[in-house]
């Protein structure tokens, strides 16, 4: 019976322990790798701004999906507001959805929802509690781009553009990769390195 | 009589010395509290040159944000680790990822706060992802990400996400003493 008893005592140290190391590791700012290029993105349900659940499906474009992680009091993501709603305004009647993600912890439901309405994002933006999606994905910053293509296979992954500052961009790289997708080319660049504020996990 | 008059002079001297000393100490702290703090822009082209330049002493450089919260909880270490080792030959410069916008108002307003002395410069670049390249193509550019070069202008440590002092001062105290037999004290 002790031994039993110190069996389990010793199985439940070892629990905690791993517990613990798993949360240093996330301390020190590591994130899950990505998946790879040409990798499928499974279905995923997350709740929307108004707590409604939705599914990745049911927002899906018919040829292609955009996945941004935003934030509301990130400075770098919100120098992206316009020109992410004019992303989705641009691509909607080319077939292409645009979706945001919010995976900050500190930033709830109904602070997204007021974010949105204030600076006029009408695509519909998803709460990720836990940052579930964020670790699947491997998401690590906001404002952080995964392009889709009609079939969920990832396509692009990082940066909208190479600048902060609207009037700096140089290269589209987000809308290059969608450009080449819609027309039937290869994406000349399917990765860039995506720039901002990271995203504060659970 | 005589004794109240020898006495007077130098009572009133020391009350005098008592009174303004502390008066010079605050002028004095005042004067450096407000010293400004300067950030310089610093290019790709100009970081290489800083990276490659030939040195007599290690090189740490941190790379921040004022957006970015982990980088300010991380300063005040930061600053400490500056002020312990700029006497034993340690070079230590911080390369805001602000925007430009930024040079003269809350980047310099936060070194300031945290009385930063070390060189400080800010990402001048319309495409930050050469400069991250060049650093280490490793790495994704999130903040805070800190880097040690040693003389020969090799990588010896880096760390991404908020640094721990302790880890970092073995790393520095590495870098010297292979790089000078005879480490100096602090």
């Amino acid at each position: 019976m002790k031994t039993r008893n110190l069996s389990i005592l010793l199985a439940l140290l070892f629990v905690i322990a791993g517990a613990g190391f798993a949360a240093a590791a996330r301390a020190e700012g590591e994130v899950p790798a990505p998946p790879a290029i040409g990798a499928t993105i499974e279905d995923f349900t997350l709740p929307d701004v108004d707590n409604k659940e939705r599914t990745l499906k049911s927002l899906a474009g018919k040829n292609g999906t955009v996945l941004l992680f935003i934030a509301v009091q990130c400075p770098v993501s919100n120098a992206y507001n316009e020109r992410m709603e004019k992303l989705a305004q641009d691509y909607k009647a080319k077939g292409i959805a645009v979706i945001g993600i919010n995976s900050n912890v500190a930033e709830d439901a109904a602070a997204v929802k007021n974010h949105a309405a204030e600076h006029s994002l009408t695509f519909p933006i998803l709460k990720d509690p836990g940052n579930k999606i964020a670790d699947k994905l491997g998401a690590s910053v906001t404002p952080e781009a995964y392009f889709l293509d009609a079939n969920n296979k990832l396509v692009y992954h990082g940066r909208i553009d190479n600048a902060r500052n609207a009037a700096e961009v140089q290269t589209p790289d987000l809308r290059n990769a969608i450009d080449a997708s819609l027309a039937g080319k290869g994406i000349e660049k399917s990765e860039a390195k995506a720039f901002g504020c990271s995203i504060k996990r659970a | 009589m005589r004794f109240t008059k020898a006495i007077l002079p130098i009572a009133l001297c020391i009350i005098c010395t008592t009174l303004a000393a502390p008066a010079q100490k605050r002028k004095g702290r005042a004067a450096k509290a407000s010293k400004p703090v300067v950030v310089a822009p610093i290019d790709t082209e100009a970081l290489k040159g800083l990276l490659t330049q030939e040195r007599k002493a290690p090189l740490l450089i941190n790379f921040w944000a004022t957006f970015c919260d982990p980088c300010r909880d991380e300063f005040p270490d930061l600053v400490k680790i500056n002020k312990d080792y700029r006497a034993r030959a340690l070079e230590f410069i911080t390369i805001s990822l602000d925007d430009m916008t930024d040079i003269k108002s809350s980047v310099p307003q936060f070194l300031g706060s945290m009385k930063a002395t070390m060189p400080a410069y800010l990402l001048n670049v319309p495409d930050p992802e050469p400069a991250i390249d060049l650093i280490d193509p490793r790495w994704q550019g999130s903040l805070p990400a800190t880097f040690l070069y040693n003389e020969k202008g090799e990588m010896v440590y880096k760390h991404i996400g908020r640094v721990n002092p302790t880890e970092l001062r073995e790393a520095i105290d590495k870098v010297i003493q292979k790089g000078t037999k005879t480490p100096a004290g602090k």
